[in-house]
């Protein structure tokens, strides 16, 4: 099972699943119409068009007029439409006699079943359609859908659908079955009952801005940028028709870095893109320790490098591991433990 | 489990990286259907950073970091590289002083590689079949199971270390000791490759007992 994160996504509460609707409809309505009277006293108020007036424009004028210093964005003050602020919840479901309206409400979880069966029958329809087309001895296509770009909703995502509580088995269930629905090869025909429950990864990772080359007054070309690995910062210059020099914080690499591992970790980059005796390099790195420093000072040229290379190279150095910085640092410790992890000696008594 | 016990400080969706330079070197339509796969996921994925033992030369192996960082103690990598580097040089001088000794004919069979020996010697001493307890009745049985292959690696260098360490004479020092113990395991012969037949035949003798595994 491929499971994918989104930090945000994680983090919600479901609310919806919690009870029976706490508010009415005509509350809601109310509150509705409240809201766009509001928005037209604000736009009013702020001296702009009552017509145009978008969201966003709602939370500048807000901010502006009730300044808060509160660390919890969630504590500020803040006007939204109130579809956001009341969360969607069930409505009651049964009828003035007690009988409830669905089949499946005496299984609990009367949302999960129904999509179950839902989802199942569309697989036995795909099964149908195949043993059809085999029948009249058609070949059965499958295009390829993109894998790489999209993912399937969240359990949190997937609780807000359904406003109910799931468990993580039934979770897997589910997604177990939209995988053999996906994977079968007419699935295409159920493709839009599938795109309901699978989400848009963002595919370009932050495109990253490659700096041209600068040249300084001999006619070298040369680049510059950073690197960091937990506390250490460094610089790097890396110049063009070198002979493969590399100065550290004023000193040659052999002195500073007496360690093998290290000057192992400086050539990586060049190494890597075949070019170790064609450029030089200056740097200046502090903090961290002899490893850290390394680290470092590989990132940033690896990040200069991007300059001189071509695109489908900085794409190679990408997926090397080259051009990320390494998030880990040291852990900190936590009370009622003598470290990050170790806990204190335990006595019996 | 959905939700992870260990953590780590990336988020799960990062890939590992691709050291290797001769894999971004092949041509679009010399990979198979799986590889392309893999590549456009790759593409589209955040990759994890490369750790610090992990380097493209030709000089680093991922089986030599790994026995490195068994060997090494207190977090002293310097001293476990080192180590680990006159080990292969002490197994360079021995196989060239048996070349030099050798006749004409039998200097062709002669391994000089220190790499193909280490990794030779460790597909030696690597067990086929493990022991694992398993408690019925309240009687513990020793059950036969077979192995998965990074448990077989790891078995095959903690016996070789813990081998090294304990064997030897006082004034032994460990590259030597380890590069005898190689040498020995390159050719089927040697301590451990008898604590491995020793598994093998205890395996054997529990085979009533194989039928208590349940996976």
């Amino acid at each position: 099972l491929r499971l994918t994160y989104s930090t945000t996504a994680v983090q919600r509460k479901n609310v919806g699943a919690s009870g029976p609707e706490k508010y009415t409809e005509e509350f809601i309505k109310k509150q509705i119409e409240e809201f766009n009277l509001g928005k037209r006293h604000l736009a009013n108020m702020m001296g702009e068009d009552p017509e145009t007036f978008t969201q966003k424009d709602i939370d500048r004028a807000i901010a502006y007029l009730f300044p808060s210093g509160l660390f919890d964005k969630k504590a500020r003050p803040m006007m939204k439409h109130p579809t956001e602020i009341f969360p969607e919840q069930r409505k009651i479901q049964w009828g003035e006699d007690g009988r409830p309206f669905h089949f499946l409400f005496y299984t609990g979880k009367q949302s999960y079943y129904s999509l179950m069966h839902e989802t199942y029958e569309k697989l036995l329809n795909v099964e149908k359609y195949q043993d059809q087309l085999t029948a009249q001895d058609l070949p059965t296509q499958k295009e390829k859908s993109n894998l790489a770009g999209s993912r399937w909703l969240t359990k949190i995502e997937l609780e807000e659908m359904l406003l109910e509580k799931l468990s993580d088995g039934d979770y897997s269930r589910f997604i177990q079955l939209l995988e053999k629905l996906a994977a079968l090869p007419c699935g295409d025909i159920e493709e839009k009952y599938i795109q309901k429950f699978s989400k848009e990864v963002p595919v370009q990772l932050q495109k990253v801005v490659i700096e041209p080359l600068k040249y300084d007054e001999r006619g070298v070309a040369f680049s510059t940028s950073t690197g960091s690995r937990k506390t250490a910062r460094a610089t790097a210059i890396v110049y063009d028709n070198g002979t493969g020099k590399i100065t550290v914080n004023g000193i040659d690499v052999l002195h500073y870095f007496p360690v093998l591992q290290d000057r192992e970790q400086l050539l990586f980059p060049f190494q890597f893109l075949d070019r170790v005796g064609k450029h030089d390099m200056v740097c200046t790195v502090s903090g961290g320790g002899r490893s850290a420093q390394a680290g470092a000072i590989r990132l940033a040229s690896a990040k200069a490098l991007r300059s001189f290379v071509t695109e489908k190279e900085v794409e190679f150095m990408r997926q090397a591991g080259l051009l990320t910085v390494d998030p880990r640092v040291k852990e900190r410790k936590k009370p009622g433990q003598e470290g990050a992890r170790r806990k204190f000696t335990w006595k019996k008594r | 489990r959905l939700t992870q016990v260990r953590w780590s400080r990336y988020n799960p969706s990062f890939l590992e990286p691709e050291v290797n330079k001769e894999f971004y070197q092949k041509p679009w339509e010399a990979l198979s259907e799986e590889e392309k796969e893999k590549l456009e996921l790759r593409a589209v994925q955040p990759i994890k950073a490369a750790p610090p033992s992990v380097s493209s030369s030709v000089f680093s192996d991922p089986m030599i970091s790994k026995f490195t960082n068994m060997m090494m103690k207190d977090g002293n990598k310097v001293l476990a590289r080192s180590l680990m580097a006159q080990t292969l040089e002490a197994i360079k001088r021995k196989q060239l002083e048996k070349y030099h000794k050798a006749p004409e004919d039998e200097k062709e069979t002669i391994e000089c590689n220190p790499y193909v020996i280490f990794h030779q010697a460790l597909k030696n001493c690597q067990p086929i079949i493990g022991l694992s307890s398993i408690t019925r009745g309240g009687k513990t049985y020793q059950v036969p199971v077979p192995l998965k292959d990074n448990r077989k690696r790891f078995l095959a260098m903690k016996w070789l270390i813990t081998e090294c360490r304990e064997n030897k004479n006082r004034r032994m020092l460990m590259p030597e000791k380890l590069s005898q113990e190689l040498l020995q395991a390159f050719n089927n012969e040697g301590p451990i490759i008898k604590k491995k037949h020793v598994l093998h035949k205890m395996a054997e003798a529990n085979r009533a007992y194989a039928h208590f595994r349940w996976w």
